[in-house]
This record gives structure tokens, C-alpha cells and sequence, in this order.
């Protein structure tokens, strides 16, 4: 399997048809959608055996789609105790230093 | 401190050891080779999987190197993406993001049920291990593999990584959480003695210059100099990392060349 570079909202459009990781907050369960918050919302379409929880946050590994939604390939409950801040602050290191986290 | 050779000797030494001790396990392994070989540069660093699988071995087939230094015992998070049991090893494929890499758990067989995995799939893990390389695969043999119970380490380790790597790339900045200020650099004096002023002096360089630096300071004698063949053999580093770190030096001020472009001596004042 290649990368998948965290990102969070507002890098989605350069992502398009790739595979990302984003870590967020569950806002809202809908059935097999869910909205997630990382910097910005998010929406994810789960498959089955993604068990989210409103309000917990949440690693997603999936594809972007066209509209900036995600399909989910993998997700990981991350409990109630994430740092929000530290995580988008490693995505925008990630980005800054490219050479250690990408490989494109 | 002299930032980055505080990092590497006390605060980083001292947390492998507290932690678990896995730092220096692996000494025993390659000693029965009769092959002497210095530990001096021999610390665990903080790496993603994408920095392990750049690795390059170094100038004369020497051991892999990372930003231009020969890196042996590393630590890193990542998730299990497999995990498969063979004789005398478990092998877990571990992801972070970055890249994945096979890691090798061996079995120790006194232990009852050290054969099977403690591990659900996609758990994070930490791991320590030293980097081994196979048939021209890397893997990593790994001393100690644990499960992160907080996810927030996941990051910290990420960034982490990202500083030291900034450290060894751009030279020591402010380093080991040391405020900016004048006298940050009073308090090494005492600690680290005479290696202070080299650092005083090379603060600005970077980490290869100073390497240069340091060897020509511990082997010069004289102003005969030090020619690029002998450093070269002595620091292991490649002949265009020393002909780049010598440059740098030169613009400086730092050294001058004696009896060829190739050969230099400290400016000492």
C-alpha cells in the first residue's frame, strides 16, 4: 500500500481520487454518513465495519471524492482524550516538510 | 547545551533508558563479528517509516545513513497491518502513514506465548528496534514493540521526529526546549567543557559542517592540515558531503586550505 498523507479539511482538493488519513471529531451520525471535524467539516461515507462514535474522535484512512467527501476505507475509534490542535498542527508540519512524510 | 549533542547524549539516552531500555540491546549482536565498530554515534533517533525506507547505505558500503549520519537503533508509531507468525519470529507489517515496513519480533523461546501476537489488527504500536537489511530489503529487528494506549504520543512521536531531523539538517537551533536568549550558551560551558567552543563557533552550520569541524579540531596537528582522503576515512562521510561542509566552513572563515584545495586546517585566532 502507498501513503496516505494526513490532511485536513482544507487540503481535500489537492487530494482528489487519492487516499488520505484524517483525524477529527465526530460531529454527527447519519446512518452510513458521518460528519467529521477536522479544521473544517468533513463528510465521510462509512462502510461497514466503521464504528464511529458522535463526539469521539476518530482516525479515517480513505479515498476523496469529487466532492471533497470521503469514502472510508478503514477508521479507527480514538476515544474522547485527542488533542484536536496537535493533530492538525502535524498535518501542516507534515506539509511543511514533505521530505519526511510524503512520498510523491 | 550544546543543543543537539545534549539531545543525543542526555535527554534522549536518559528517556531509552527509563522507558524501557531498549537503546542499547542490540550492542551484543554485531560484536561477535570482530569487526570493531564505534558506538560513539550510536544513539536511538525518532523516525517516520518514509525516513527508514530513504535510508542509503553510506560512503564505502559503511552502515545506512540518514541526513548524512549512520543511523543503527531507531523508534517508531505506526499501525499493524499484519501480523505473521513464522518459527522463530513473529513479522508485523507496520504503517504510519508514511510508508510500511516489515518489523521482526523474534521469539524468545523460555518465555511461554512470546509465539503468539498480542496485537488486534490496526492497533498503534511503538517499537524499537535497530534497522537490519536483507537480500537489499530493509527490516526492522525489533527489541521492543508495545501498544499506544494514547493516541496523542502517535503525534508527538511524528513531530518529534520532524525536530530532531531539523536539528541534524540545520545545525542546533534554540534545542532541548532551551529559551532564546544570550546566555543559553553560559550553562554548556560548564557541562560540556571544551567542546563548547567548537560549537560557539560552528552554531551556525550545519550539522556536517560541524562534523568537519570537530574531526579537524580532535585531529589536527600543526597547520599542515588535514587532506579530504583522511577525513573521509575518518568521518565516513561522503567526499562531496566533505568537500560541501568545507565550503561552508570556508565562507566562514572558519578553516583555511593549506597544501592543496583539498586539505584544511583550522583558522585559529
Amino acid at each position: 500500500m502507498e501513503s496516505t498523507p494526513r490532511v485536513t479539511c482544507a487540503y481535500l482538493n489537492s487530494y482528489v481520487g487519492k487516499n488520505v488519513m484524517i483525524v477529527g471529531k465526530v460531529i454527527q451520525l447519519r446512518g452510513d454518513e458521518a460528519l467529521i471535524d477536522a479544521d473544517g467539516n468533513i463528510t465521510a461515507h462509512l462502510n461497514r465495519d466503521s464504528h464511529l462514535t458522535a463526539g469521539s474522535g476518530v482516525q479515517v484512512i480513505g479515498k476523496v471524492n469529487p466532492d471533497l467527501s470521503i469514502k472510508v476505507l478503514s477508521s479507527l475509534d480514538l476515544g474522547t482524550a485527542v488533542d484536536y490542535n496537535l493533530a492538525n498542527t502535524v498535518v501542516e508540519i507534515s506539509h511543511q516538510h514533505r521530505s519526511l512524510f510524503a512520498s510523491d | 547545551m550544546t543543543s543537539y549533542g545534549g539531545y543525543k547524549s542526555t535527554s534522549y539516552g536518559g528517556r531509552a533508558g527509563a522507558e524501557d531500555g531498549g537503546g542499547f540491546m542490540g550492542g551484543s549482536q554485531q560484536g561477535s563479528q570482530g569487526q570493531k565498530k564505534s558506538y560513539v554515534d550510536e544513539f536511538l533517533r525518532p523516525v517516520t517509516i518514509k525516513q527508514l525506507l530513504d535510508c542509503k547505505p553510506g560512503y564505502n558500503d559503511s552502515d545506512l545513513q540518514l541526513d548524512g549520519q549512520p543511523i543503527t537503533q531507531v523508534t517508531f508509531v505506526g499501525q499493524i497491518r499484519s501480523i505473521n507468525p513464522q518459527v522463530t519470529n513473529i513479522t508485523y507489517k507496520v504503517d504510519d502513514g508514511t510508508g510500511m515496513i516489515d518489523v521482526k519480533k523474534w521469539i524468545d523461546p523460555e518465555k511461554a506465548g512470546d509465539n503468539e501476537s498480542k496485537f488486534v489488527l490496526d492497533t498503534y504500536v511503538r517499537v524499537l528496534g535497530r534497522i537490519q537489511s536483507f537480500n537489499g530489503k530493509l527490516h526492522i529487528g525489533a527489541h521492543h514493540v508495545r501498544a499506544i494506549d494514547d493516541f496523542n504520543e502517535v503525534n508527538y512521536h511524528l513531530l518529534e521526529a520532524t525536530y530532531v531531523h531539523l536539528c541534524i539538517v540545520k545545525g542546533s537551533g534554540g534545542g532541548g526546549g532551551d529559551g532564546p536568549g544570550a546566555g543559553q550558551n553560559d550553562d554548556s560551558m560548564f557541562v560540556d567543557g571544551g567542546h563548547v567552543s567548537n560549537a560557539n563557533k560552528t552554531a551556525n552550520c550545519s550539522r556536517l559542517a560541524q562534523r568537519l569541524y570537530d574531526f579537524l579540531a580532535s585531529s589536527a596537528e600543526g597547520t599542515s592540515g588535514v587532506n579530504i582522503n583522511e577525513i573521509v576515512a575518518g568521518t565516513g562521510m561522503s567526499p562531496r558531503d566533505v568537500s560541501g561542509a568545507a565550503d561552508e566552513l570556508l565562507g566562514q572563515g572558519l578553516v583555511y586550505t593549506t597544501v592543496d584545495d583539498e586539505t584544511w586546517a583550522i583558522l585559529d585566532y
